[in-house]
């Protein structure tokens, strides 16, 4: 610990200024919820992508949520969205950070899979950068091990 | 009014843990600079005085917030002795987040009031909650190599006789 | 001094250490909706929407955009607040100004933590400014732990007394619904047993770390005559704020410094033609993060005499039954959801001037109550409520 919390100080080479150089470490621990635990529980268990639906405004949100942003209504109507989807639009990441799932380059896509009203962001392989085109369509490829995370879903690919 | 409702049989949750340190970088700008150029140079406390109200500034600024004006250049080199006012220290390990770890420095602490009368949070060497009681007078015990980071020059207040 | 507001509106949720079945968004939209049964309002007739949290709990940035929609605020107004510790209080000031301007018929504000996301502590610790305060700060418990022994020394308080403070808080937890430590303690002994946490401080001396929030719906003049019978009016906020402490954050054990809450309190009660705050005012929910706190509280907030507010517990004064009950809630000592609480010391007092607190209603008749808040570094904001103006 003492070396991945060690300090620098920086004094400025034309005035009696210091930076320092330091770290903060206090760990986080993020509750999915009920509902949120669900979605990601039918990802490891069922590599089954869920959404909830809201029938007064006829959206289906994914990942599943607990409300209806429009009409402030509480969700509790589950159903299985597509594992195929079309892609609304895409990037690359070059650069690293210290928080990427895997090293960059990473391409991100947003996709609306089909029976969702929403886009799902995630990550695009086994394609080169060059042919993504908006409206391809795509399929998601799930990790053979999976632990109840959205990375349960390795990525999505092209749609032959 | 909300109810509660309750599960027929036990739920699984989902947790998400995010455990990474996070790099930051701090400047100290010019006034608290020459406060770490003297204590990393000459083991040595300054500060500055404002020059309307004259009352010490500490810890040194660029300005005196309660007379509305810029606190400017009188500094003052102050004595590294004092005279505890309170002190308390850990008995149930705290996180401390600059170290990433539980009681990460085991000193009690104590606010400490300079003799020039600036008061200062810092540790005190005395460990044994008896002796606690009766230190008075302190002074500081300076880091002989690795100074650089102002007040953390200081390792601790030892109790002196006076 | 603008146009009249009322709360017209109150929720919370029943405030826990752990919220495993439910995330952040999740645990506020309870608050959300349970204000908005409460005043029987829908979501969309809410016109601007404030939240407040201690962000670097949670390390969530910007959660008022997370939470946009559970929060009812989809496509309004609104403002997070932060004013530190009292962010909760602030933020009830907000929609009050927001309301009492005219430009806004109604608002609902919110204070939220989900302290089982992070270390609050840590957090409180990670505030002090690098290298400066590195590894010498406790947080704010080591503040209020010196804050305890400095009170000790001066006013002769024993710490049975603060024992019977934390008695008093648990018998209020025990008979609100939404409190999170109801503990059933019966006797002082109990509570001097518990182990130190920072000398002299004691684990039963100190609040919790509680995960909940709290809503509240303000309503102009008009509209809140048309919405409820019991309408609770806002008479005054005053906020009074200044830098830290110049001996620490919290505590000021060097008995030098001039704190807040006094100059609070003055404004407050010359502001209202208070001249005895225990008989003009009714009750009073305070921000005590410990017993010790609380007793000093009385003294700053014009309760008692200066090293008397000891003397009030051994009286019983401020009992649920006493002629001036403070913190018949179970106060902070029992539920801390560190940016709720403010907002819940004013829930709570709405609550009893509306007669609505149940088992925890005091005797004495409620038609003034008085809430505050207290932040580090040393700053009050006092909430005065009235049944009608």
């Amino acid at each position: 610990m003492a070396e991945l919390m060690a300090d620098r100080v920086e004094k400025l080479k034309d005035a009696d200024v210091f930076v320092y150089h330091g770290k903060i470490f206090i760990p986080n621990t993020y509750t999915a919820g009920a509902v949120g635990s669900r979605f990601l529980i039918e990802l490891r268990d069922h590599k089954k992508i869920m959404g909830t639906r809201c029938p007064t405004c006829d959206k289906v949100y994914v990942p599943a949520r607990s409300i209806c942003k429009y009409c402030f209504a509480q969700l509790d109507q589950w159903e299985e969205v597509s594992d195929k989807g079309t892609l609304l639009t895409y990037t690359v990441a070059g650069q690293s950070n210290g928080v990427q799932p895997v090293a960059p380059p990473i391409i991100y896509g947003i996709i609306q899979l089909d029976g969702a009203s929403t886009g799902l962001v995630h990550m695009l392989s086994e394609v080169d950068f060059e042919k993504l085109v908006i409206g391809m369509r795509v399929k998601a490829v799930f990790r053979e091990k999976r632990v109840g995370s959205i990375l349960d879903i390795k990525y999505f690919k092209p749609l032959a | 009014m909300t109810t509660e409702k309750k599960a027929d049989k036990k739920p699984e949750y989902i947790k998400v843990e995010i455990a990474k340190p996070r790099a930051y970088r701090w400047s100290t700008g010019k006034y608290l600079g020459k406060l770490y150029k003297e204590a990393m140079e000459k083991k040595r406390l300054v500060t500055n005085r404002c020059p309307k109200c004259k009352q010490l500034l500490w810890p040194p600024s660029a300005v005196c917030g309660r007379c509305n004006v810029e606190a400017g250049e009188d500094w003052v080199e102050m004595n590294d002795k004092g005279t505890v006012i309170q002190y308390t220290y850990l008995v149930f390990p705290l996180w401390d987040p600059h170290y990433g770890d539980r009681l990460a420095n085991p000193y009690p602490t104590a606010t400490i009031k300079l003799d020039e009368g600036v008061f200062l949070v810092h540790f005190l060497e005395e460990k044994d909650p008896e002796k606690l009681k009766k230190v008075k007078r302190v002074q500081a015990v300076w880091k002989e190599e690795g100074r650089g980071r102002g007040l953390a020059d200081i390792l601790y207040f030892r109790t002196i006789d006076e | 001094m603008g146009n009249r507001v009322a709360i017209v509106g109150i929720g919370q949720t029943y405030h826990k250490s752990n919220r495993k079945d439910v995330n952040m968004q999740e645990m506020v939209g309870e608050a959300v909706r349970a204000a908005l049964a409460d005043a029987q309002m829908k979501a969309k007739d809410v016109e601007a929407v404030f939240t407040a949290n201690m962000e670097t709990f949670e390390n969530i940035f910007l959660p008022d955009e997370l939470m946009a929609d559970e929060m009812a605020a989809f496509m309004k107004p609104g403002l997070k607040v932060g004013t530190g510790g009292t962010s909760g209080a602030s933020v009830v000031e907000e929609g009050f100004h927001f309301v009492a301007s005219g430009l806004f018929d109604t608002a609902m504000v919110i204070g939220f933590e989900k302290q089982d996301c992070g270390d609050t502590t840590a957090a409180i610790t990670a505030a002090v400014t690098p290298v400066w305060g590195k590894g010498v700060a406790t947080g704010a418990i080591g503040e209020f732990a010196k804050q305890a022994l400095t009170y000790m020394e001066k006013t002769g308080a024993k710490e049975e007394h603060a024992a019977m403070v934390r008695l008093k808080a648990d018998k209020g937890a025990c008979r609100n619904p939404y409190a999170h430590l109801k503990l059933g303690l019966k006797t002082v002994k109990e509570v001097l047993d518990s182990g130190y946490l920072v000398w002299p401080l004691r684990l039963l001396d100190f609040c919790p770390q509680s995960c909940g929030a709290c809503a509240l719906i303000l309503a102009s003049e008009h509209k809140a005559k048309k919405l409820t019978k019991k309408p609770v009016w806002i008479a005054d906020v005053v906020t009074v704020h200044q830098e830290p402490f110049r001996a620490g954050s919290f505590g000021d054990p060097t008995g030098t410094e001039e704190y807040t809450q006094d100059i609070a309190a003055e404004r407050l009660y010359k502001r209202n033609g208070i001249t005895n705050p225990i008989k003009d005012i009714c009750m009073a929910e305070i921000y005590e993060p410990s017993n010790w706190e609380e007793m000093s509280h009385y003294e700053h907030l014009h309760f008692c005499p200066k090293n008397e507010g000891w003397k009030m517990v051994e009286k019983g004064i401020t009992e649920m039954e006493g002629a001036f009950p403070v913190n018949p809630s179970g106060g902070v000592l029992a539920t801390n959801p560190i940016g709720a609480t403010p907002t819940i010391r004013v829930a709570e007092a709405a609550l009893q001037v509306r007669g609505d607190a149940g088992e925890h209603q005091v005797t004495r008749d409620v038609h003034t109550a008085l809430a505050t808040a207290l932040g580090g570094p040393n700053w009050t904001v006092m909430t005065l409520l009235k049944r009608s103006l």
